[in-house]
């Protein structure tokens, strides 16, 4: 195999698409070839290059395909129903008609046969009886809510709880959908507590926030949960926690928000003397060039307060 | 979950949604939906069709699902349904909109492929690290890469699919796939090969 060739095959080298002989051709070149592993190193760069461009779907967008899966199913299964109910006439050689009185006697006695099974069935508990939720169990797969503020939370083979935010039942599964899998899931329960307005719920719904803040793996959901947190900035386990953030969570967009949490900058400044030494202390850990240690500069120089370095 | 479980587990989904089980389908939705998304997205750019492929492609599904014989992985499947939206997509919009891979100019006609790196020679060297740049480059040269080209790279590069699942997803044959592929990486190498 000559210089050419093997350059020619290392894109499928390095996708590891090369059959076995092939491979063990190229890399017996490449160990004796200076040329040839300059050509790889540079197929390497722009590999690296491409896969820096992948475009990940923004968050929302799934949710909203989903959303709108669901009632383009439902139109789909009323056209087969349909085509079903075409077929039925097509195959129903004896003409039988329920608009005719043999029809409707037959249609009333499968009502009656019917109503006796159902309540058999019902004496031996074999039809699910009213709802009881565990939210500890449930498996929530989707959250939706529409602009009347009702909330509809599916979970557990298709049972779904429909409520307002306050309603304690959809509470506790915002709170439970806060530990599942799905991150759009987690998102989304974090958005819909921020919203708990009830003073006597207020406790446990901050510090859902503060071990989402500091635990959840995804940056849009503690992006929420940071957002969420600037309610109870006064609150020192809120305030240790935002401290926490700015220190040290690896993502800037997070980090932003959380020094706007503390310090919104569309509000009249006023800052407490344990915000004020929070900031002063994240002065000291940022880094000089970064907008976490411009905007804290900014806040204590607008408080007339000593910027301390 | 051991692989054999996974598969055992699909097919039970599938069997159950084929008997009319709709939380069933909505399960096997889930379990494949973000990457369908993910692949439309990076390969329109556009949230809009992405968000038309994945209705489109999952009502498919459902229409055909009764048919579904286990003749190939129930992915395999449904990502031939994906690729082929997709491409159709991407050919439309070539005609619509894109402009020739060759223009005409007053020595003959050249290939935009070469002008690209021709302008590239040009450019000031600290520039060549701007990501913006690197960006606006790279999805230049995806676009010159015709609809089948784009949609096998797309499923070779950035779903990390084996070109054996690609031939089968696209009704082609691995090497059909290979050679795609093939012709795909030369124009990337070409337009890409000396940034660094």
């Amino acid at each position: 195999m000559n210089c050419r060739e093997v350059q020619t095959s290392l894109s499928l080298y390095l996708y590891g698409e090369l059959d076995f002989a092939r491979e063990e051709t190229v890399e017996s070149h490449l160990a004796q070839c200076a040329a040839c592993q300059l050509s790889l190193a540079r197929e390497k760069e722009w590999h690296t290059l491409t896969n820096a461009q992948v475009h990940e779907p923004p968050l929302d967008l799934l949710a909203e395909c989903r959303q709108q899966l669901r009632p383009a199913l439902a139109r789909e299964s009323a056209a087969q129903a349909r085509t079903v109910r075409g077929w039925w006439r097509w195959g129903n050689p004896f003409d039988i008609s329920f608009t005719r009185w043999s029809g409707k006697v037959a249609l009333a006695s499968l009502l009656v046969f019917i109503g006796f099974a159902a309540a058999r069935w019902l004496d031996r508990g074999l039809l699910p009886g009213p709802l009881t939720l565990n939210p500890s169990n449930a498996v929530i797969r989707d959250i939706q809510t529409d602009r009347s503020g009702l909330v509809r939370i599916v979970f557990e083979q298709e049972r779904a709880v429909t409520g307002q935010i306050q309603d304690a039942d959809v509470r506790s599964l915002l709170l439970s959908g806060l530990h599942q899998a799905d991150a759009g899931v987690r998102f989304y329960s974090v958005q819909l507590l921020n919203r708990e307005t009830d003073a006597g719920r207020m406790a446990e719904v901050r510090q859902a926030l503060l071990d989402t803040v500091r635990n959840d793996p995804n940056p849009a959901v503690r992006l929420e949960a940071v957002d969420g947190l600037g309610r109870f900035s006064a609150d020192p386990a809120a305030l240790e926690t935002l401290k926490f953030v700015l220190e040290h969570d690896e993502n800037p967009g997070v980090r932003y928000r959380a020094i706007d949490a503390l310090a919104p900058p569309d509000r009249a400044l006023t800052i407490t003397p344990v915000v004020t030494r929070t900031i002063q202390d994240v002065l000291l850990s940022s880094p000089d060039n970064d907008y976490v240690h411009a905007r804290c500069s900014q806040i204590l120089e607008q408080a007339k307060l000593p910027v301390v370095y | 979950m051991s692989g054999a479980a996974e598969r055992s587990t699909e097919t039970d989904l599938i069997r159950a949604a084929q008997r009319g089980d709709a939380g069933a389908f909505d399960e096997l939705v889930r379990a494949h939906d973000h990457q369908v998304l993910r692949m439309a997205y990076n390969l329109l750019h556009s949230e809009e069709d992405a968000r038309d492929i994945y209705q489109e492609a999952f009502l498919r599904v459902y229409r055909n699902l009764p048919k579904f014989r286990f003749d190939s992985s129930f992915s395999t499947w449904l990502y031939r349904i994906v690729a082929n939206l997709c491409l159709d997509h991407l050919r439309k919009r070539k005609v619509r909109q894109e402009e020739p891979s060759t223009f005409d100019a007053e020595s003959g006609q050249v290939d935009r492929l070469q002008f690209v790196a021709e302008e590239r020679a040009d450019v000031d060297p600290q520039r060549r690290f701007q990501s913006a740049e690197v960006h606006s480059r790279i999805q230049e040269v995806l676009g010159e890469l015709t609809p089948r080209e784009r949609v096998v790279f797309e499923m070779r590069h950035y779903q990390g699919m084996r070109l054996k699942a690609i031939g089968q997803a696209l009704a082609v044959t691995e090497e059909a796939a290979k050679n795609c592929l093939f012709r795909a990486t030369q124009k990337m190498r070409a337009a890409l090969g000396d940034f660094k």
